[in-house]
């Protein structure tokens, strides 16, 4: 096809499916993982706690949670479930494991930094992404199990991801960002023709903590390492 | 061919009978002429018939996985062959629709209800055979009825294997398709010198550049035209259904909004089938309506046309 054609389609033309089926997917990966949810919630309330415990063991190990949530998120959700109905979905699906794969390799050989961060300034944030984006799948459905869980669903999980942008180092971080700025703007794209407008708050608000997670970011000056 | 057809008329009928016990409202006689029968349309050329309505999968049946919206589109299509619809188009690119309409007819045991049209949709121009065949056992038959170039890509290599395929009897018809008006040059061009048996196009009461050039062609040529997008995407009811119908509506055999755009689109003589697309079996019901009763003429088509554009 020529340019002019390309052109001559819209936004429109490329998602292939209807909100029902989209919000279907959360309702089905909640249906189908019950009762395992818990430990998606577990994992979301203990990387804040383990991030701001001494030593560097517990911080790699909520790294390494970040790890699983990106692989889990990826793998489950968009290459199982939304991959089908839509391919780009699975291509993002095998980018998300390759960025929990990213952060895995940052952490080994020292791109996650053990400087302090300021407790405050990182949990609030993080508590609204991991408490209260999840809600948004609700609201538009109407079904609390809908219900877009850290760690399983894609947008909750970037959205959380785009803040350990505060604890890894100069260049991992320009690796760890393409994905977190890609699948913010397919998924914004692709809500906006959905219509489904409470969802678009969630890659606005990934873009907004990827910014945040560099202002957390210590100085080099004020590093521990 | 001949033994299938009449089985498909005769579940067809049987269908309808059952029906107009159950919906007489559905058969009303608005026009004072006797209104039971489908609206049906010739393809030219052939001695064969099919219903001026038949269904688009394009989103609608792109579910996934999903059992529940699976067992609700099998019920769509449930509607759409007992209101007297047979034309099904899809394409592998939609997605899992191909699957679902597989499972579909496999729940309903439909596989003779069907007249089945899907596209050959790759830019590798020797993966025809191949493509079709995997189309095939996505929807659970051994061979379609009409196979068409999706929005002509790689369409010299496909429509050369495609002709074959008719010649060794492997398809029924073959045809070409465009949608959003784009390609219209081109696609008249291949109109004028290929043997096709069917196009489909995008036309409705606002997209009419196709009166110009390829509906006047297709009708010259004695191609059957398909027509997609008879609701432009759903935006003509955002954009209408909030308005009242005309009061000279009843007159040109039309109860609802999609009755209008539907039986605008297949009054044009040249229009041999239009296909919406629903996820909703009441708005099935709606669309099958335009199947039945009078429809508008050359004036009356006017007039529907310059409504719309006055709202």
């Amino acid at each position: 096809m020529s340019g002019a054609d390309w052109l001559s389609y819209s936004l429109q033309d490329f998602v292939m499916f209807g909100p029902q089926v989209f919000l279907r997917l959360f309702v089905r990966i909640n249906q189908d993982l019950w009762p395992w949810q818990v430990l998606a919630v577990v994992a979301a309330i203990g990387i804040p706690v383990l991030l701001f415990r001494q030593g560097r063991n517990a911080r790699c190990f909520a790294v390494g949670l970040m790890v699983v949530a990106w692989v889990a998120s990826g793998y489950g959700f968009l290459v199982g479930y939304f991959g089908p109905i839509n391919w780009p979905a699975a291509w993002f699906g095998w980018a998300f494991v390759a960025q929990g794969g990213l952060l895995a390799t940052a952490m080994l050989f020292g791109g996650v930094h053990g400087g302090a961060l300021s407790s405050g300034r990182f949990v609030a944030p993080w508590l609204i992404v991991v408490c209260g984006l999840p809600w948004l799948a609700v609201a538009e459905s109407g079904q609390w199990q809908a219900l877009a869980l850290f760690g399983i669903a894609p947008g909750t999980t970037a959205a959380a991801g785009a803040l350990i942008v505060a604890v890894i180092t100069g260049p991992w971080r320009w690796l760890y960002l393409p994905l977190l700025v890609l699948w913010s703007l397919f998924s914004a794209a692709m809500f906006w023709v959905l219509q489904t407008s409470w969802l678009l708050v969630t890659p606005v608000a990934t873009l907004l903590l990827v910014g945040a997670g560099f202002w957390l970011s210590p100085r080099p000056a004020r590093s521990l390492d | 061919m001949a033994g299938w057809f009449s089985r498909r008329q005769f579940l067809i009928n049987a269908g309808l009978a059952g029906l107009a016990l159950k919906s007489p409202s559905l058969f009303a006689n608005t026009s004072g002429t006797p209104s039971l029968s489908p609206i049906m349309r010739q393809i030219p050329g052939a001695n064969e018939s099919i219903p001026a309505i038949g269904m688009g999968t394009w989103i609608t049946f792109n579910v996934g996985g999903d059992e529940q919206l699976v067992a609700q589109r099998t019920r769509v299509l449930k509607t759409f062959f007992d209101l007297g619809g047979t034309v099904v188009d899809g394409s592998p690119m939609y997605g899992t629709a191909a699957d679902v309409i597989g499972e579909a007819l496999d729940s309903l045991d439909a596989h003779d209800r069907i007249f089945a049209a899907t596209k050959i949709w790759t830019g590798d121009e020797s993966e025809t055979r191949q493509e079709a065949a995997r189309s095939g056992r996505r929807w659970g038959l051994d061979q379609f009825d009409l196979l068409q170039v999706h929005n002509l890509l790689g369409w010299q290599g496909h429509l050369e294997t495609l002709k074959q395929m008719k010649a060794n009897g492997e398809v029924r018809y073959i045809g070409i398709t465009t949608s959003h008006g784009r390609r219209h040059r081109e696609f008249a061009q291949i109109m004028e010198r290929e043997p096709l048996d069917f196009v489909q196009l995008t036309y409705n009461v606002l997209d009419r550049e196709v009166e110009n050039r390829l509906l006047p062609l297709a009708q010259e040529r004695g191609i059957g035209v398909i027509v997609n997008r008879p609701f432009q995407g759903g935006s003509l009811f955002r954009r209408f259904q909030s308005e009242p119908l005309p009061g000279w509506a009843g007159e040109a055999g039309i109860s609802n909004w999609a009755e209008f755009f539907l039986k605008f689109i297949i009054s044009h003589p040249a229009v041999t089938c239009a296909i919406p697309a629903t996820s909703k079996v009441e708005h099935m019901k709606e669309n099958m309506g335009a199947l039945y009763g009078a429809l508008p003429d050359a004036d009356q088509r006017q007039r529907m046309a310059d409504y719309v554009r006055s709202l």
